[in-house]
């Protein structure tokens, strides 16, 4: 199941490029999430499309460098959406990310 | 200056080239070129084509040529020379003494 | 590969902890920023190779940074990588336009990044050895450029001290014609005849322009002295010959006019034929080379024969170098003899035929075409009005016996002189300059000579002449002549020439005193025996001259000869 949220080959190879630093990546991912979806939470609160684009935009970059390929997946869509002006039905998908944050989060946690 | 003679095979005519400028300072050169002979020829011939200048200790030369060849028995003609070289000959009246061929 | 500063611009920190690796682990030192304004900072500061850089940032995008980043780097080339994930077409061509040059998406690659580095590291390179060697030729431009404006000054100097600008001359030549070998002299002769030359050196550049220099200094140096158009082509041809390389001639055509006579001699060696457009008839006259070009032959062979033509008042002579011939259309077809003609036949006003030929060649080439490579002199036949400051000789030269026609010299040679010197071939020298005097040399030479040997040998040698009165004799009279020029250790022996103008000729005194004691018998000397070996000299002098003095206690002798100047 958890295949689905992580990809384990890019990780590893993570792993090894980081050296020593691989946790401190980790840490600093789930501590920077936390500020985006802060972020996105606040944006979709203001109707902002064009802020919620970037915001999705931007951690679907790091989601996608860390391997949480579906979280990265969500926020696409989310950039998608309000690239078009499209806001409603965007709280779903905000709920959909903070639940799949949680489990990579937990997943991630348990990699170091 | 540069003189060069050539007696012909038969040892009748004796041939002298003078080139450039004929002064005294061919005295030595002009002198040796006849008086060196065994024989003396019976015909000499001086060829002055290449004579640009000729000067009056010349022409005391081919005096002392034209004596030793046997005075007014001598047989010298001059030849090829310049209309300059023509000019200080018949100046001198050497016409009367020596057959002058110009060009 | 060398170590590069690279400038991570990125504003999520995971993203820049998964760069800085990566680059770091090639070795390579890393700035990061977190935003545009930040990275543009660091870019000034730490002058970074390579800039991976975000394009979405807070403060300032990364649109805005690139743009200010290529901005400072100026003609560095400073290669910059959209860290980006956009995929639609107008965000990336953004990038473009914003100074990118590559894009890097997400997830980072390690093997793509070093890829990308080591590619535009490698262009880099290229790029700053590029901008090393195009400044090394524009270096090197700057200094041909200088060169030849200097070379053209000089030449100009030269070429241009005639009479170019009489009112009788027109003539078309590019600015940089001399660089084409082409040149054009002209210059007025004492007896008011004009003297003009075209020529037209073989290849192009300096080594065809260099020629043209002693060509112009022996043509302006000989005309302003009188020297005959024979004299002149003989002189020039024969400096050519010696200086020039093999397979560089110079064609040319020169001209002799006579505004007096009306009449004018022509001399072509190599350049197409000139043309004689007369007024009356309205009839051209084509005047073809009969000769090689200047140059190729040894002056012995050299060929000096010239043509001569009656003109009228305002008949027109034309000269130009196969430029105008050879002129191509953008066919490619040449412009050709027929078409030059065609111009002429169809002319109704002489005045305008000048124009009308550039004006026809300009047309049929086409007005976009430069012509470089034309030369045009049209000479009318009518006495010229000179502009003041090119009138008569060049600035710069020598007062000229020529031109006062009044002049002396004075020469001593003292005692121990006589041995190893012989002033006979420099004061001859002096004396061939003076127009119309070098056809004298052979008989100023037998004056000079008789005088000196006749000053040298009696009056400071003390040699007795009667000592020839032998073959013995007159040999020792030389042997002693010999010796006593190793030993003289006193005495001189003065030349003066004195001359004046007459006419078209002139009146030359030569006067040679030495410091002997003078004659025994005073003059008249008898004219000596046509048999006798010596005594022959001043007997010389006096029938070459038209008079013979002899002055103070007979040590000095002057001889007088006036002469015509027989050349037109």
């Amino acid at each position: 199941m958890s295949s689905e949220h992580l990809d384990r080959q890019l990780l590893e190879e993570l792993e090894e490029v980081m050296e020593g630093e691989f946790a401190t990546l980790i840490d600093t991912f789930i501590r920077d999430s936390a500020e985006r979806i802060a972020a996105l939470q606040k944006a979709l609160a203001s109707r902002d499309a064009e802020a919620v684009r970037r915001a999705a935009h931007s951690f679907k970059g790091s989601c996608r460098n860390l391997g949480a390929i579906r979280l990265a997946d969500l926020c696409q869509g989310m950039e998608h959406q309000s690239a078009q002006g499209q806001l409603n039905g965007q709280e779903n998908t905000l709920v959909d990310i903070q639940q799949e944050f949680s489990q990579v989060k937990l997943l991630l946690q348990a990699l170091v | 200056m540069a003189i060069t003679s050539h007696l012909t095979a038969d040892g009748s005519t004796l041939n002298i080239v003078i080139d450039g400028r004929f002064d005294f300072s061919a005295h030595q050169a002009f002198r040796a070129a006849y008086e060196t002979l065994p024989d003396r020829p019976e015909h000499y011939c001086i060829d002055l084509e290449g004579t640009t200048y000729l000067d009056s200790s010349a022409l005391g030369m081919l005096l002392l040529l034209r004596d030793h060849a046997g005075g007014d028995r001598a047989d010298i003609e001059i030849v090829n020379c310049t209309d300059d070289v023509r000019k200080v000959l018949t100046i001198s009246n050497f016409d009367q003494l020596f057959a002058i061929r110009p060009h | 590969m060398a170590s590069l500063t690279i400038l991570v611009a990125d504003d999520t920190p995971t993203d820049r902890l998964i760069l800085e690796r990566i680059v770091r682990a090639e070795g390579h030192r890393v700035v990061c920023a977190g935003d545009g304004v930040e990275a543009v900072t660091l870019f000034e500061r730490e002058q970074p190779d390579l800039v991976l850089l975000d394009v979405l940032m807070p403060e300032q995008d990364g649109f805005d940074a690139a743009r200010q980043i290529k901005a400072i780097a100026g003609e560095r080339l400073v290669p910059i990588i959209f860290l980006t994930s956009l995929t639609d077409t107008e965000s990336l061509v953004r990038c473009l336009e914003a100074g990118g040059d590559d894009f890097l998406s997400k997830p980072y690659n390690r093997v793509v990044i070093q890829a990308k580095i080591r590619a535009f590291n490698r262009m880099r390179h290229m790029h700053a050895t590029m901008l090393s060697q195009r400044d090394e030729i524009a270096h090197h431009n700057e200094h041909l450029l200088q060169e030849q404006a200097v070379a053209k000054q000089v030449f100009d100097n030269i070429a241009h001290s005639g009479c170019l600008g009489a009112s009788n001359i027109r003539y078309f030549l590019s600015s940089l014609a001399a660089f084409n070998g082409d040149v054009l002299v002209a210059g007025m002769r004492p007896n008011g005849n004009m003297m003009v030359l075209l020529g037209d050196f073989t290849g192009h550049g300096l080594p065809a322009a260099i020629g043209g220099i002693p060509l112009a200094s022996t043509f302006y140096g000989m005309v302003y002295k009188g020297f005959s158009m024979t004299d002149i082509l003989r002189e020039i041809n024969a400096k050519l010959n010696t200086i020039l390389p093999v397979g560089i001639f110079c064609c040319a055509t020169m001209v002799d006019i006579s505004f007096r006579k009306q009449r004018i001699k022509v001399w072509n060696g190599g350049l197409p034929e000139s043309f004689i457009f007369r007024r009356s008839t309205q009839q051209i006259e084509a005047v073809q080379s009969i000769h090689l070009p200047l140059g190729v032959l040894k002056s012995k062979a050299f060929k000096d024969d010239c043509l001569v033509y009656e003109l009228a008042s305002d008949d027109r002579f034309y000269m130009w170098s196969d430029g105008i011939h050879e002129a191509r259309n953008s066919d490619g077809e040449m412009y050709g003899e027929e078409r030059l003609r065609d111009v002429f036949r169809a002319n109704d006003d002489p005045e305008q035929l000048f124009n009308s030929i550039l004006g026809n060649v300009q047309s049929f080439v086409g007005e976009e075409e430069k012509h470089d490579d034309l030369s045009l002199v049209e000479i009318r036949m009518e006495p010229p009005q000179l502009p003041t400051e090119t009138a008569g000789a060049p600035v710069r030269t020598l007062q000229t016996p020529s031109r006062t026609g009044e002049w002396a010299m004075s020469f001593e040679v003292q005692s121990r002189s006589f041995r190893s010197f012989d002033p006979l071939p420099l004061v001859l020298n002096v004396l061939a300059e003076v127009p119309g005097l070098r056809s004298h040399s052979n008989t100023l030479y037998g004056i000079l000579a008789e005088l000196y040997s006749n000053a040298l040998e009696h009056g400071v040698l003390k040699l007795d002449s009667t000592l020839k009165n032998t073959a013995e004799g007159f040999a020792d009279y030389y042997e002693q002549r010999d010796q006593r020029l190793d030993d003289v250790d006193e005495g001189f022996i003065r030349i003066h020439v004195c001359h004046t103008g007459q006419g078209e000729g002139g009146k030359l005194r030569i006067r040679v005193e030495d410091s002997g004691s003078g004659f025994d018998a005073q003059p008249p000397r008898q004219v000596p025996n046509v048999r006798a070996y010596h005594g022959r000299g001043l007997a010389l002098v006096e029938r070459m001259c038209d008079a013979v003095h002899y002055l103070g206690k007979g040590n000095q002798v002057e001889a007088v000869y006036t002469w015509n100047h027989d050349d037109d």
